[in-house]
């Protein structure tokens, strides 16, 4: 089981104590791909935040690969999102300074891979997602479809056994939307666990199993 | 993160903001160029109290009694202080003339002098020899001469303009660096005497005795009894000069009590004599190189203040656009420690460049100030405090602000833009 969620509740500390996340229980195995779809504001991306232990829930357990998060130190889950998790935004979440090659290269710069590994397997990266003739190019050069492949590529660097992806294909057109669901879907049979939030119900067809949610609640 | 990114990703942060950093490092700069233009001009002066206390030995005290002292005193003074102790008799000044073939050389001034004159704040290169025990005791009339260094210009003169010399009274300080005067005949009064030495003076900026040691007025050395003969003539009161040198610093107390109870037994109990002590001396010395350069330490430290709070400034304006950017590197996998430890080499890097500006424009304001003096010092002791000045003070300025972004929550750094 790589995620197993028990009760998670989220509440944000607003004026009236927002229950963002109400009693969710969810289990992803290991190689599934799963979608998650829901109206705006339903929770989704709050979900998809703590399973990617990008923030943490008011209530609840949530099991990554098999081990409680609850206490884990700042240290440990740092070290648990270059190790074990991918991330894919809508907005790409590019840095817009470094290339191709060093946005690629990014998380690797936080694990332990000895320094001179890091630019041939970005360089390896690149040419997989068939970017390998931009590498010098800043995202601000790329095309909406490229910056999200390049993403992908910077998902994969630390070779995670999870991806999460918050509505990957929400900025693109529909060419490359089917795109990057093709290489999502290339990924999963690699054996990459993904669990991907999408507003478009042909995207989600393409996954193994889809979650509806409403109001911060699994339906 | 590992050092190499560290830097690489601090220094494409300044690129990409100049106008923001070059301010910061120039204020950073202004700091530093205070500190090193002070720190240089501090450890130039240390250095020269340092030459000082080094030609005068370890353990020195001067004192003045009113009368001329006999040899037969000076075995017994020497023999009660420690052992290795050297003792200096100098008599008062007195001018007079010397008169060479028929010439008349004045503007110098005679003193009596002991062997052990050379002990302890002597800078001369000697010619021939200086005087011995032996024209102590016999009372030798034998004279050594101080001879300054050739000023550039003179040196073109030719020497037959000063044989066709007409004045009735020449200068010996001249006339000395055109006529060698060693091992000739020279009349003082009415006495005949060699010149058996010659005493070179080092250049000004290569005589490092501290300035109340230096003579102002050209000496000529006699023998210290010789000196008395000569001198009763016409004078009835004398003063010696009496100087210890022990060769130790901690034995220096112990010394001074034996030569008052010495100059007591001497001249009376009631006889007050006024030691001093050259550790006293250095120490003053020392106190005022210090005291002189405290307003400028302190303009540093304004400077200094003024400059980390720049940092402070552009570490802050960094947390704010660029929190976005601290978001998604905390999803890729950065931790409190990588984004703090960010910020800080982005510092550090500032401060280093401003420590470099600083110390090439306090390099080149000590390279102005000293084509008065012609002395310039550069200590690598200098170099190294300024850097760690300018680090210090970034890496101080730069903690909390850094501190600050790496407490960001990864979601909300990730949903700000
Ligand atoms: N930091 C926050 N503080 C307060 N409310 C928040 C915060 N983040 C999200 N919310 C609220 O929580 C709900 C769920 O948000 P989110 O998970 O982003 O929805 P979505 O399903 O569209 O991704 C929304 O109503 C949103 O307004
Ligand atoms: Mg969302």
């Amino acid at each position: 089981m790589v995620i197993r969620c028990e009760h998670l509740v989220k509440i944000y500390q607003t004026a009236d104590a927002f229950r963002a996340l109400d009693d969710v229980s969810l289990e992803v195995k290991k190689g599934e791909f799963v979608s998650i779809m829901g109206p705006s504001g339903c929770g989704k991306s709050t979900l998809l935040n703590i399973l990617g232990l990008l923030d943490e829930p008011t209530n609840g357990e949530y099991f990554l690969n098999g081990a409680p998060t609850a206490h884990m130190k700042d240290s440990k889950r740092s070290q648990a999102r270059w190790k074990n998790i991918g991330f894919i935004f809508q907005s790409f979440n590019l840095m817009p300074h470094l290339s191709v090659l060093e946005n690629i290269a990014l998380p690797m710069r936080y694990s332990n891979l000895p320094h001179k590994e890091i630019l041939p397997r970005a360089r390896e990266l690149a040419i997989r997602i068939g970017l390998g003739d931009k590498l010098t190019n800043t995202p601000l050069q790329l095309s909406g479809g490229q910056c999200q492949r390049v993403a992908c590529a910077r998902a994969l660097a630390n070779r995670p056994n999870l991806i999460l992806a918050d509505e990957p294909t929400g900025n693109l057109d529909s060419k490359a939307s089917t795109d990057i669901l093709t290489l999502l879907q290339e990924l999963n049979r690699e054996g990459i666990t993904i669990v991907m939030v999408t507003h478009d119900p042909q995207i989600a067809q393409g996954t193994h199993r889809t979650i509806y949610m409403k109001d911060g609640k699994i339906l | 993160m590992k050092l190499p990114d560290l830097i690489s990703t601090g220094w494409t942060e300044i690129r990409l903001h100049k106008m923001r950093s070059f301010l910061s490092v120039f204020a950073i700069a202004i700091g530093v160029a205070t500190f090193f233009y002070t720190l240089s001009v501090l450890s130039q002066r240390y250095r020269d109290i340092g030459r000082a206390a080094d030609i005068a030995g370890k353990g020195r005290i001067d004192v003045k009694v009113d009368y001329p002292l006999s040899l037969q005193q000076y075995h017994m003074l020497l023999n009660a202080l420690p052992k290795g102790s050297s003792v200096s008799l100098e008599t008062d000044a007195e001018t007079d003339t010397i008169s060479y073939k028929n010439k008349k050389l004045a503007g110098f001034i005679l003193i009596g002098v002991l062997p052990t004159f050379q002990d302890s704040t002597f800078v001369y290169d000697i010619e021939g020899r200086f005087i011995n025990w032996k024209d102590i005791e016999n009372k030798h009339l034998v004279a050594v001469v101080t001879v300054y260094p050739r000023e550039k210009d003179e040196e073109r003169v030719h020497p037959l303009y000063f044989s066709s010399e007409t004045a009735d009274i020449i200068l010996l300080s001249d006339f000395s660096k055109r006529v060698n005067l060693l091992n000739q005949q020279v009349m003082i009064g009415t006495l005949p005497f060699t010149v058996v030495g010659l005493l070179h003076a080092p250049p000004i900026e290569k005589d490092y005795r501290l300035p109340e040691d230096r003579e102002y007025f050209l000496e000529v050395y006699l023998p210290y009894p010789v000196w008395y003969d000569i001198s009763s003539l016409w004078r009835q009161d004398f003063s010696t000069r009496i100087r210890v040198v022990t060769g130790k610093d901690s034995n220096v107390r112990q010394a001074a009590s034996i030569l008052v109870s010495f100059l007591r037994s001497q001249f009376g109990a009631e006889f007050k004599p006024q030691l001093k002590f050259f550790q006293d001396t250095l120490r003053r010395y020392n106190r005022e190189a210090w005291h002189g350069l405290k307003t400028m330490i302190f303009m540093g430290i304004v400077a200094m203040i003024a400059g980390g709070i720049g940092i402070m400034n552009v570490t802050m304006a960094i947390i704010f656009s660029r929190t976005k950017e601290i978001g998604i590197r905390r999803a890729l996998g950065a931790s409190r420690r990588d984004i703090l430890f960010q910020f800080i080499t982005e510092a550090l890097l500032l401060g280093l460049c401003g420590a470099i500006l600083g110390m090439a424009i306090g390099y080149i304001s000590l390279l102005y100030m000293a084509e008065g003096t012609g002395q310039m010092t550069f200590s690598w002791w200098v170099v190294a405090a300024s850097i760690l000045i300018a680090l210090t003070t970034s890496f101080f300025f730069a903690l909390y602000p850094a501190y600050q972004a790496a407490l960001l929550k990864p979601v909300n750094a990730l949903k700000y833009e």
